[in-house]
């Protein structure tokens, strides 16, 4: 092979392109009288004019060199396989090519010019698959490889990720394509989870969402409720040891939750929206198997709760005039937040008679005051969810949530005495120092209200809370999705 | 394996015959069992030579189910 | 068989390969089963070995496949974990 320079090139094609069965003979030309490498995607044997073609059935140079249209005409480095940035030519014509080579005379038996077709690097579904192949060392966690016999599926519960439900086992590519739903850097670190205290990294996230079962856009949302859970007030380690219910209740506010489809409306706080599902699965999955934290384990929960499998939904932002509850907690109508709470399960309120917002405000604080004990006060937060019929009978009888607040507020202001140990034949109550104090069943910013589900029912509900609440215990914290 | 799957700690007594293929089905699984090897011949032994087989192993045995056995 | 590899979720804190159950703190007082698996002469191969596990201060429980060639019947290894705190399978030859 004669050069006319020290220039060598590289051509990359594919046999199941008719503009590269076309310009065979050109290939020809250009293979006699220059340093030429040929790079095959498909078939090995094509194209027949030449004998050394090179087999990149993997993809790897293609991939590794951002091919999108075949045939590609790369110019190298001189002395080296290492193409050089912006000099190549993609689809054939002529003209550009006797520039391009400073061989004259290019296939003047064949059309001047064609267009490419598409390189197979750009099929569906293909730059994950590459990703994982070639850019293995972007991931950083520990391989688990399976032996020839394991079910991959049977593999993830031997190994104890499961929250006794299968998990999506986190290969590679499903990992590769968790992570291209951020921006983030896999390597960022997120924060240490207890109870192990492990830096979890964006990566360890990305596997955990993919064995909850999220879809990649999801992705941005579970990093902002591990961020929440990580933060201070949320009192994680607490919430991990208790031997109480409790567990996180993620509630999600502002535009992501329609971007991702989740559900506020009928059955918004029971199963069959994977967004809902997933999203909080992910969280408790990520508490197992980067925290550490297990049932039997630091989790001594007497009984647990539902819950602890999944808890999120979307609050229903459909009423303008009802503030959402990132705006109660300082946000703005059109931000994306989560926020935490660490709940336990859903306790009924029915009432399908009261067609006054105060009487509808007395069943509520009535079903309050229940929250743990009903002789326990200032001790536990809880969530009331109203329902959107219990929504209209306090629009229609002119009343805001602000006011609903106040009037449970006032509703349920109890004297000392009648909590005391004792008082109607109940041992439990309130230390004696109460007594002669006026209390409220929650402390300041203990109760938070929030709107969900179907149109249909006149069936709010109670979410309670764990009974270390406020500054000795966890607080409701919220994120900003990013 | 199964039993190691129920949560038992588990192990197996087998002649030196069995110890490749031991070692395959480990490579299969991909889990290791605790396992003890006795001398092969077995099937031609007389019942005080398996006593004394067993008496041999015992110790062994017992390492295989209890951490930090004692003499 | 197919290579299939998954990214490790987990802190990392433990090794890589599938690890074995916690082994018993101690014989005293445990239940061990002892699981002949009918080839000829294990029998007499268990019969020293409970009275063995027996000196030794644990309670031992005898069972049977009831033939060789096939795995544990389900009924069998569930009544083993059941009633018992570990399990010594034998004799293979």
């Amino acid at each position: 092979m004669n050069s006319t320079s020290s220039q060598s090139y590289a051509l990359v094609v594919k046999k199941a392109c008719p503009t590269c069965e076309l310009i065979e003979p050109v290939i020809a030309q250009l293979f006699n009288q220059l340093q030429l490498e040929v790079y095959v995607q498909d078939d090995p044997a094509f194209p027949a004019c030449i004998e050394n073609k090179i087999d990149d059935r993997s993809l790897e140079f293609s991939y590794h060199n951002d091919i999108e249209i075949v045939p590609t005409l790369i110019r190298t480095q001189p002395d080296s396989t290492e193409p050089t940035g912006a000099e190549r030519v993609v689809g054939w014509n002529r003209e550009e090519w006797e520039k391009f080579t400073g061989i004259e005379s290019l296939g003047s038996n064949i059309d001047p010019f064609k267009p490419g077709c598409g390189s197979l690097t750009l099929e569906p579904g293909m730059p994950e698959i590459l990703a994982a192949r070639f850019k293995a060392d972007t991931l950083k966690s520990r391989r688990v490889d399976l032996a020839g016999a394991e079910d991959i599926m049977e593999a993830c519960y031997e190994r104890g990720w499961s929250d006794g439900l299968p998990v999506v086992p986190p290969t590679p590519v499903r990992v590769m394509r968790m992570l291209a739903g951020t921006d983030r850097s896999p390597t960022e670190i997120i924060g240490k989870v207890p109870p192990d205290y492990v830096e979890c990294s964006v990566e360890k996230v990305a596997i955990n969402a993919v064995m909850a079962g999220c879809k990649p856009e999801y992705l941005p949302t579970v990093l902002a409720v591990v961020e929440a859970a990580l933060q201070d007030a949320f009192c994680m380690h607490g919430l991990l040891c208790t031997t109480y219910f409790s567990s996180p209740v993620v509630i999600v506010n502002g535009p992501v939750t329609r971007h991702i489809d989740m559900n506020s409306g009928i059955n918004a706080l029971g199963q069959g929206n994977r967004a809902n599902a997933t999203i909080g699965r992910a969280l408790q999955l990520i508490v197992r198997n980067v925290g550490g934290g297990k049932p039997g384990g630091i989790d001594r929960a007497t009984l647990g709760n539902p819950g602890k499998y999944t808890f999120c939904f979307s609050e229903d932002e459909s009423d303008p005039q009802w503030p959402s509850l990132a705006m109660d907690r300082g946000y703005q109508r059109g931000d994306s937040v989560v926020s935490l709470f660490a709940g336990d399960g859903v306790q009924p309120v029915l009432d399908q008679l009261s067609r006054t917002p105060e009487s509808l405000a007395r069943s509520f604080a009535a079903s309050l005051r229940s929250v743990a004990h009903v002789k326990k006060f200032g001790m536990a937060d809880a969530i009331l969810v109203v329902c959107p019929e219990h929504r209209r009978v306090l629009k229609e009888g002119g009343w805001t949530k602000e006011k609903l607040k106040q009037a449970l507020f006032d509703e349920l202001m109890t004297p000392g005495t009648e909590l005391m140990p004792g008082v109607d034949g109940i041992a439990e109550g309130m230390p004696e120092k109460f007594k002669d104090k006026l209390l409220n069943k929650f402390r300041d910013d203990g109760l938070h209200i929030v709107t969900a589900g179907g149109t249909a029912g006149m069936f709010s509900a109670i979410i309670s809370g764990w009974v270390a609440s406020g500054d000795k215990g966890s607080q409701m914290v919220s994120q900003v999705v990013k | 394996m199964d039993l190691e799957s129920r949560g038992l700690p588990s192990g197996f007594v087998a002649s030196t015959e069995f110890i490749q293929a031991a070692e395959s089905q480990a490579a299969t699984l991909g889990l290791k069992p605790a396992s003890v090897f006795v001398q092969h011949p077995i099937q031609d032994r007389t019942n005080d030579e398996m006593k004394e087989l067993a008496q041999t192993a015992i110790e062994d045995i017992v390492a295989m189910i209890v951490s930090n056995p004692q003499e | 068989m197919q290579n299939q590899t998954m990214l490790d979720p987990t802190s990392e804190l433990s090794p890589v390969e599938r690890q074995l159950n916690p082994r018993l703190e101690s014989l005293a007082g445990s239940t061990v089963g002892l699981l002949d698996i009918s080839k000829p002469r294990g029998k007499e191969f268990l019969d020293e070995v409970a009275s063995q596990l027996q000196e030794l201060g644990a309670k031992v429980k005898r069972y049977s496949k009831p033939t060789f060639a096939r795995v544990a019947p389900l009924e069998l290894n569930q009544l083993i974990s059941n009633e018992c705190d570990a399990v010594i399978e034998g004799l293979a030859d």
